[in-house]
C-alpha cells in the first residue's frame, strides 16, 4: 500500500530532538556525549530516511537508535575505564535551566547507578512511557526480560531513593 | 509504589535539546552533503570500470572460444587433406600394382 507521509528532516528534528537527547543523556550521564549521541542518530536518520513510512515509524526508529548508538558509547567507555555521571557536572557543566529540581537530579543520579539494560528500561518506561511490550520492541529484547529488568530495577531504584531520598520522595 | 512511580514520571520527563543542536545538526548535514555526492559518484565509476570489465571477460572468453573452434577446423581439415593424400597414393601403388599383375 502507497503512503502518504513524506518524511521532513527538520521537522523530524524539531519535533524529535529533545527525546533523542534525554535518552542519550538518561543512559550516558555526559551531556555532551549525549548532544553527540544525538546528532549522529539524526544524521544516520537522514540516511535512512526513504526507509521511514510513518510519522510513527520514524519515533520507533529514532528511540531504537538512539538507545543502541548510547548503548555503543557506553561499551566504548567502559573500554577506556571511564565512570559515568563523575565528569557530567565538572566537565560538561549543565546549565541551570536544564537541572531540574533537586529531586529529579538526585533521582537521575541514581538512576545511573542501576544495571544498563534496568536503567534502559526504567528511562523507556518512565520518560517515554511506554508499555513493556513497546520496550521489548524497541530494544529488540524478550517480553519476559523486560518486565524483569523493569521490576528489578523499580526495585533497586526504590531502595536506594529510600536510603539517599527520605527528605523528598513521598510513600518511599 | 504509585507514588513513586509518579515521581519518575516527573523526574524523567524530557529535557530540552541544547540550544543550537539543530544548526549544528544541520551544519554536519551539509558538510557531509558534497561527500556523499563524491562517494556516489566514485561508487558509480567503480560500478562501470567493473560492468567493463565484466563485459570484456565475457567478449574475450567468446573470441577465445570461436579461435579454439576455428584451430580444431583447420586441424580436422589437415588431417583430412593428409588422410586424402594417403588414400590417393595407396590408390595410385594398388592401381600399379594390378597393373603390373595382369602383365
Amino acid at each position: 500500500m502507497a503512503h502518504d507521509w513524506q518524511p521532513d528532516f527538520e521537522q523530524l528534528v524539531d519535533e524529535h530532538q529533545s527525546m533523542v537527547f534525554s535518552l542519550a543523556w538518561r543512559m550516558t550521564g555526559d551531556r555532551g556525549l549525549a548532544e553527540e549521541i544525538a546528532q549522529d542518530v539524526f544524521l544516520e536518520l537522514d540516511r535512512n530516511l526513504g526507509k521511514i513510512e510513518t510519522a510513527a515509524h520514524a519515533c520507533f526508529w529514532l528511540r531504537r537508535v538512539a538507545m543502541n548508538r548510547s548503548a555503543d558509547a557506553l561499551r566504548r567507555r567502559r573500554v577506556r575505564g571511564m565512570d559515568l555521571w563523575v565528569e557530567m557536572e565538572d566537565v560538561h557543566g549543565v546549565p541551570a535551566e536544564d537541572r531540574g529540581s533537586p529531586l529529579s537530579a538526585r533521582l537521575e543520579q541514581l538512576l545511573a547507578t542501576l544495571p544498563e539494560p534496568q536503567r534502559a528500561a526504567l528511562v523507556l518506561r518512565y520518560q517515554e512511557d511506554l508499555t513493556p511490550e513497546e520496550i521489548a520492541a524497541t530494544l529488540e529484547a524478550p517480553l519476559a526480560t523486560v518486565k524483569s529488568h523493569l521490576q528489578r530495577g523499580l526495585k533497586l531504584l526504590r531502595a536506594k531513593a529510600q536510603n539517599h531520598l527520605k527528605e523528598y520522595v513521598r510513600g518511599a | 509504589m504509585e507514588d513513586f512511580e509518579r515521581e519518575l514520571r516527573q523526574a524523567f520527563e524530557r529535557r530540552p535539546a541544547p540550544p543550537g543542536l539543530k544548526r549544528r545538526l544541520m551544519e554536519k548535514r551539509r558538510a557531509q552533503r558534497p561527500h556523499r555526492t563524491v562517494v556516489f559518484w566514485q561508487r558509480l565509476a567503480a560500478s562501470i570500470v567493473l560492468a567493463a570489465v565484466l563485459a570484456g571477460g565475457v567478449v574475450w572468453r567468446n573470441l577465445e572460444e570461436r579461435r579454439k573452434g576455428e584451430a580444431a577446423r583447420q586441424q580436422v581439415l589437415t588431417a583430412l587433406r593428409i588422410t586424402t593424400r594417403a588414400l590417393n597414393q595407396m590408390n595410385t601403388r594398388l592401381a600399379a600394382h594390378g597393373r603390373a599383375a595382369q602383365e
